[in-house]
């Protein structure tokens, strides 16, 4: 490309910045400058669709003289004190449980706050090494799971197409007359998910010893057999891999997601981000990979490469890095233009071995298995094993366990006489098990929801919720937990390890005896007192596994033999951000929370890079038709910058149509949809939106749970049939529109540099930030505000003699360096703050509800004469930043509130008090930062609907539930802030740093967000709005914002310099020569000398 | 026919019409304003509850401490409404296998009582009707009240005279505020909390005001008048 300015080349078409959310924006398609001019994309002065205008005025007429007669008294509440009071139990007040579930295919350690005996949010354990108190999507909405109204109440019996409701003591006696007849358990056979757990364990063998000839088989459709094998391949051994990060300097991850994708991300992501202190030791992260992850988001160099070619890449490392670590070598010179793969090799290579001991490489789960013993060979050449990798042994259990694969082979040869399925759902999951299961006469399923097996089996009989069960768990590192119950069975379930108990002969299983015997005999646990302790810490001390002495045994493997011509296509399956494998499908918060690359919700879409999506005729969201082989499913495109050529990817666990209300409800017989739960619009409310599957199930593409990517007979075409994606990638994109005219005066919005510039420039990020001069008199200034700004002078009403209390001042930090856009902050904030779900039809029109926000930027060479030309997203860099309100202290927002219903405390909290809102939405137009969510409907109506009361106990009684009508936003979590002021209060105490912690920063796996008093010199918070990253944005409005963002700090290889890298300081002063000052007279002036962020320093020392 | 004329008492007739429909839109508009002020809309509620606990009696005569009931008070933001068993450490009607009363008990045979024998028995809670019922968007705390000085008395009023609980005040915000923005003639010395007869102008030479703003400085008193105090 002709080096034009650096400038303007690299510049989004929008002209002030680099960075850029979408294909939309960078064409400035309608519908992205709609997004970005409206703060309302759809006016809700609108008619709804499907209403026709009489109609709505007998809808209406009727409401309003019902309104008229329902107001009259307010409504009456009855007290209802136990009779007998629990021990040590004070209403309304919250009470902590340490416990672990397993959950979404990995254990998790919780702390679960209780209110009034219930579970109504779910944090980390923060005593537990595997989670250090934060917690992921997935476990965040665990508590909604539990109170889902769909989950199923009752066993049922199916005898020819009809179903008869069946109590426990029927499944028990038809149990037992069964297994009376398989004897020995010839013919018996028992699915269960992988569970590790020394309580299963133990009952599978006394399962083993009632029925000698019986069967166990373990199948999860995310498998990491391939990660086993691979070490089985390398070691002789089936081993766990443990990644070290704290001590590594250098990770490469090939098609791995490290950080939001592994069963102990949580820990990699701390230990990542705790190492990639800007100031101090800084690690660096290469990615390979065929689509984006958040891993490939974080890294420092990625290189997009087609899933089939990784395994061959990897061996290519190998021998670069045995020829490097065999002798000294030369360094290469720098590379100035965009790296081939040879050369990415070439550095990678080198700065691998150059950091020998302290480097790692990683390998993803849908690899093959020779692709993961290639990676330990690697890891042992470069010394890295006993430092940054570990191995242990993989817990299992004692008795023997088959594969799905061998399952569905004795199952079609009739060899299978009773099936019992506890928990998992595999005729959605693996094509042909529907067939298979068919061959068998006598099924059962234990299961939450009545899903798509539940329906194929004689017997169903519903599954605890894991927080209602005893259990316990093998962390990830071996640490032993005990999961128990924090709320009794809501819905009459009971536990897999109940119903294995019941197999093994048990009259009436005693879950809670079975797992302390069980731990009584694996560990060291021993006493009662032990036990209580365990229960009361959530893990047992020094109980993680031993690292084990791993050798080589084989060396020199070959990649498999794809047929990877460079224009055939291969079809990658990855993992749900939302339902994981399809089992969360009817989590509404999951649903909509958006994915972390492409930020689309309530569905799933085949990704494809815009340079093969133009060679292949295909669309943004246009519906093509995915075949492979025999099989075909129609599927909406998502055109994905940074995705490798040739490679489509689709996330598996959609298309649910037995998942719930939410997740897709189809009728078997008559196809039809069940209604759903979230209304879709003002109509809905009388015809709620139908539950259709959300997404397109992948699954019958896909042969086995092993298979991470096909690479042979994938083929696509457009169908040309329009598809609504409901993606929030231009949603609240922050105006910069206009910025040109004035001399781009605001500053960058992501503000970052490669850790070279920074150490040369500190002040690089607020030095960014310009403010409006004026020029009298030859007397150049700061302009004044137009109004005062806010004196904090403590409590503003206080009337005494004695002087006024300090207050504090809250603000926030938020580190871009350590955000990895993983989501967890805004599905605790969901959870938090009983922020609503809308739906999808909502989503589309721009009306999620969200407080926070993750806006994810692309940056990348962009040819602005052709900004549709696909050369300019094959990798572009991307950078998150989470949005919530920004506390400004003018906040404009409060400037324009006819009702005073969002003002100011003396506490710095732009406050909102939704009861006197009177819905105009003026504060929302008037918020730059465009954090301000309305109710345009009644989001929160299905709690109040008779089927889905049970909705009602995932609220958090501690915030109002909003209404029609009434804006709403972020509030720094002030039930919090109340909760810690007055526990201060009442012992007579100071609130201390970090007495309040919001919860998105208590979740942040990176601990990311910071949130204190500003004006407390030894906060934590304000050490880091005072460090030289701090910067405000759009601080040239003179909000004076409350949350300050710490620049993103990279860490490329000095040899690898692409070529914008150097260009946004130098492109900056640029901009400036020339454009503002062209032609005079602008009455602004850029500081050229360095003023130090002067806006965050006053907030700060405020 | 003539032409018809109006009367002339029709003017006099005309006038008292406008007067009329203005001095009764006057009215209707005051009763409504006046009517609907938390004060007459809210102060006097009485319900009657499942069973006539009579405060009078309890609180009043016998003396009892507040906090034997509502022991949460001083600890949480609910002042809990006891359990049914803290009734049954007096009224507990149990009978031994023998017939005799299982302990010393208070109108063991009162049909008054009987929703408390029902719920000690069945386990089942007893119904009240919730008196002082603030807005779903408020959060009152008692606990931040009471360890700062804030007697029950202010707040609900001489329940050890009330033989049927009323709320006594309207718990308007209005009512609220003035306290928070004048708190000292409604503070006390911490050990006086629940004391409802408590006069310092009869026994001391300090007035109100003077006790209140020592009280005050001594518990560092510094009441919020923010909308996030009680709003969220």
């Amino acid at each position: 490309m002709p080096e034009a300015t650096a400038d303007n080349q690299n510049r989004s078409p929008r002209g002030a910045s680099p960075f850029w959310r979408s294909l939309d924006e960078l064409q400035n398609t309608e519908s992205f400058k709609e997004f970005v001019a409206r703060e309302f994309p759809q006016a809700a002065s609108e008619y709804p669709e499907g209403v026709s205008r009489r109609r709505w005025m007998q809808l209406m007429s009727a409401s309003f003289a019902l309104a008229g007669a329902a107001g009259c008294r307010w409504q009456t509440e009855k007290l209802a004190p136990f009779a007998y009071r629990p021990e040590g139990y004070i209403p309304g007040e919250h009470q902590f449980y340490a416990t672990n579930i397993f959950w979404a295919g990995a254990p998790r350690h919780l702390l679960v706050t209780k209110f009034d005996e219930r579970p109504v949010k779910i944090e980390g354990n923060p005593d537990h090494p595997g989670s250090r108190g934060a917690a992921d999507t997935f476990t965040q909405a665990a508590t909604l799971s539990l109170y889902d109204p769909d989950r199923a109440t009752t066993a049922k019996l199916w005898e020819q197409n009809r179903s008869f409701n069946k109590s426990w003591d029927d499944f028990e006696q038809a149990l037992a007359e069964r297994l009376a007849e398989v004897g020995d358990g010839d013919g018996l056979a028992i699915l269960t998910p992988p569970i590790d757990s020394h309580a299963f364990y133990a009952t599978l063998d006394r399962v083993a010893e009632r029925f000698p000839q019986a069967k166990f088989y373990q199948h999860a459709p995310l498998s990491r057999e391939n990660e086993l094998s691979g070490a089985e391949m390398a070691f002789g051994k089936r081993l766990r891999t443990h990644y070290r990060l704290s001590e590594a300097k250098i990770i490469a991850a090939f098609d791995a997601d490290l950080l939001t994708g592994m069963p102990d991300s949580l820990r990699i992501a701390r230990e990542f981000a705790d190492h990639r202190d800007p100031d101090g030791d800084m690690n660096r992260m290469w990615a390979v990979e065929s689509h984006f992850s958040t891993t490939g988001a974080s890294a420092d160099h990625r290189l997009p490469m087609k899933a089939g070619a990784i395994a061959g890449f990897l061996a290519q490392l190998r021998d670069k890095v045995k020829e490097l670590s065999s002798g000294d070598h030369e360094h290469g010179e720098p590379i100035e233009t965009e790296p081939t793969p040879e050369e990415f090799l070439e550095v990678m290579a080198d700065d691998l071995v150059h950091n020998q001991g302290a480097s790692v490489v990683v390998v993803g789960q849908g690899q093959p298995p020779e692709a993961h013993a290639i990676a330990h060979e690697i890891n042992s050449l470069l010394g890295a094993v006993g430092k940054t990798v570990v191995y242990t042994e993989e817990p299992s259990p004692r008795v023997g366990v088959g594969t799905m694969v061998e399952l569905m082979a004795s199952m079609s040869d009739r060899d299978v006489d009773t099936l019992l399925i506890l928990d998992g759902n595999p005729v959605y999951d693996t094509p042909g098990f529907a067939e298979a299961l068919a061959e068998v006469p006598h099924t059962a399923h234990l299961s939450a929801f009545e899903d798509e097996t539940s329906r194929l089996c004689d017997w169903f009989v519903p599954q605890t919720h894991p927080l209602e069960e005893w259990g316990d768990v093998i962390a990830w590192d071996g640490t032993v937990g005990v999961c128990q119950p924090m709320i009794a069975p809501l819905l009459d379930g009971r536990s897999v390890l109940e119903v294995l108990a019941l197999v093994a002969g048990d009259r009436s299983p005693d879950a809670r005896e079975i797992v302390q015997s069980a731990l009584m005999e694996a560990t060291s646990l021993s006493s009662e007192r032990a036990w209580n302790k365990l229960l009361h810490d959530g893990l047992l001390a020094d109980s993680a596994a031993e690292p084990v002495e791993a050798s080589l045994q084989q060396t020199g493997v070959e990649p498999p033999e794809y047929v990877a011509s460079e224009d055939r296509l291969e079809l990658v399956f990855t993992p749900s951000s939302s339902t994981f494998d399809g089992r969360l499908a009817n989590n509404g918060w999951l649903q909509e929370t958006p994915d972390f690359l492409t930020k689309l919700t309530w569905d799933n879409a085949l990704l494809v890079s815009p340079a093969t999506a133009k060679q292949l005729g295909l669309a943004h969201e246009k519906v093509a038709r995915l075949s492979v082989g025999e099989q075909s499913i129609e599927v909406p495109v998502y055109v994905m910058p940074g995705q490798a050529a040739g490679s489509l990817a689709l996330a598996l666990g959609y298309g649910r149509t037995s998942a719930g209300r939410v997740g897709g409800l189809v009728d078997a017989e008559t196809g039809k949809s069940a209604q759903g739960i979230y209304a879709n619009d003002l109509a809905a409310f009388w015809a709620p939106a139908p539950a259709d599957p959300v997404g397109v199930n992948a699954y019958p593409l896909r042969p086995n749970a092993t298979v991470g990517f096909l690479t042979d007979g994938v083929s696509v075409q457009n169908t040309g049939k329009d598809y609504l994606l409901a993606t929030t990638q231009d949603h609240h994109a922050i105006d910069q529109l206009g910025l040109e005219a004035i001399g781009r005066r605001t500053g960058e919005l992501i503000r970052t540099a490669r850790k070279e510039y920074y150490e040369e420039n500190p002040n690089f990020a607020p030095q960014m930030s310009h403010e409006v001069m004026v020029h009298v008199n030859g007397e150049h200034r700061p302009t004044d505000p137009l109004l005062p700004f806010w004196e904090y002078t403590g409590d503003d009403q206080y009337v005494g003699d004695t002087p006024p209390p300090i207050t504090p001042a809250w603000g926030m930090s938020i580190d871009l360096t350590r955000c990895i856009g993983c989501n967890a902050c805004m599905v605790a904030c969901q959870a938090e703050n009983n922020v609503p779900v809308v739906g999808k039809d909502q989503v589309a029109k721009g009306r999620e509800m969200h407080w926070i926000r993750i806006d994810r930027y692309f940056r990348g060479r962009v040819d602005p004469d052709h900004p549709d030309d696909p050369a300019n997203f094959e990798n572009p860099e991307v950078a998150y930043q989470p949005i919530a309100c920004q506390h400004c202290e003018t906040a404009p927002c409060e400037q324009v509130c006819p009702v005073a219903a969002t003002v100011h405390d003396s506490e710095g909290l732009n406050g909102m008090t939704y009861n006197r809102c009177i819905g105009t939405r003026y504060c929302a137009n008037n918020c730059p930062y465009k954090v301000r969510r309305f109710n345009y409907f009644r989001y929160t109506q299905p709690l109040y609907q008779e089927a889905n009361r049970m909705l009602q106990l995932a609220t958090n009684p501690e915030v109002t539930v909003r209404s029609r009508g009434v804006m709403e936003k972020c509030t720094y979590c002030v039930q919090r802030i109340s909760a810690a002021r007055i526990k201060a209060k009442v012992t007579n105490s100071p609130l201390t740093d970090g007495s309040v912690v919001t919860a998105c920063q208590q979740t942040c796996p990176t601990q990311a967000i910071v949130f204190g008093d500003l004006r407390d010199k030894e906060s934590k918070v304000h050490a880091l709005a005072t460090s030289p990253r701090s910067y405000g944005i759009l601080t040239e409005l003179m909000t004076r914002p409350r949350t300050n963002f710490l620049a993103r700090i990279r860490n490329p290889h000095p040899r690898l310099s692409r070529p914008y890298e150097s260009e946004l300081h130098g492109g900056h002063g640029g901009g400036h020569g020339d454009e503002g000052h062209g032609d005079g007279g602008h009455g602004d002036e850029h500081h050229e000398e360095p003023h130090d962020g002067q806006h965050t320093k006053e907030a700060a020392n405020a | 026919m003539d032409r018809f004329h109006f009367p002339p008492w029709v003017n006099t007739f005309t006038l008292l019409v406008i007067g009329g429909v203005l001095a009764g839109g006057a009215y209707a508009g005051g009763l409504l304003f006046f009517g609907t002020l938390p004060e007459v809309m809210y102060v006097g509620y009485q319900p009657t509850q499942p069973v006539p606990f009579s405060h009078k009696l309890h609180a009043g005569e016998l003396k009892m401490d507040c906090r034997y009931c509502h022991y949460t008070v001083d600890q949480a933001a609910h002042a809990a409404v006891p359990a049914t068993s803290t009734c049954g450490n007096c009224h507990n009607a149990q009978k031994t296998p023998d017939g005799a009363l299982a302990k010393t008990v208070v109108h063991p045979d009162s049909p008054k009582l009987q929703p408390i024998r029902n719920s000690l028995a069945t386990g089942e809670p007893v119904l009240w009707e919730k008196i002082h019922d603030l807005a779903d968007y408020v959060y009152f705390n008692h606990a931040a009240h009471v360890n700062k000085g804030v007697g029950c008395v202010e707040c609900h009023g001489r329940i050890d005279r009330m033989e049927v609980v009323h709320k006594a005040e309207s718990l308007a915000m209005s009512w609220c505020l003035d306290c928070h923005r004048n708190p000292e003639p409604h503070l006390r010395p911490l050990d006086q909390i629940t004391n409802m007869d408590w006069d310092p102008e009869e026994t001391s030479e300090q007035s109100r005001e003077e006790i209140g703003r020592l009280v005050r400085e001594q518990l560092d008193v510094h009441p919020n008048t923010n909308c996030t105090t009680c709003h969220r």
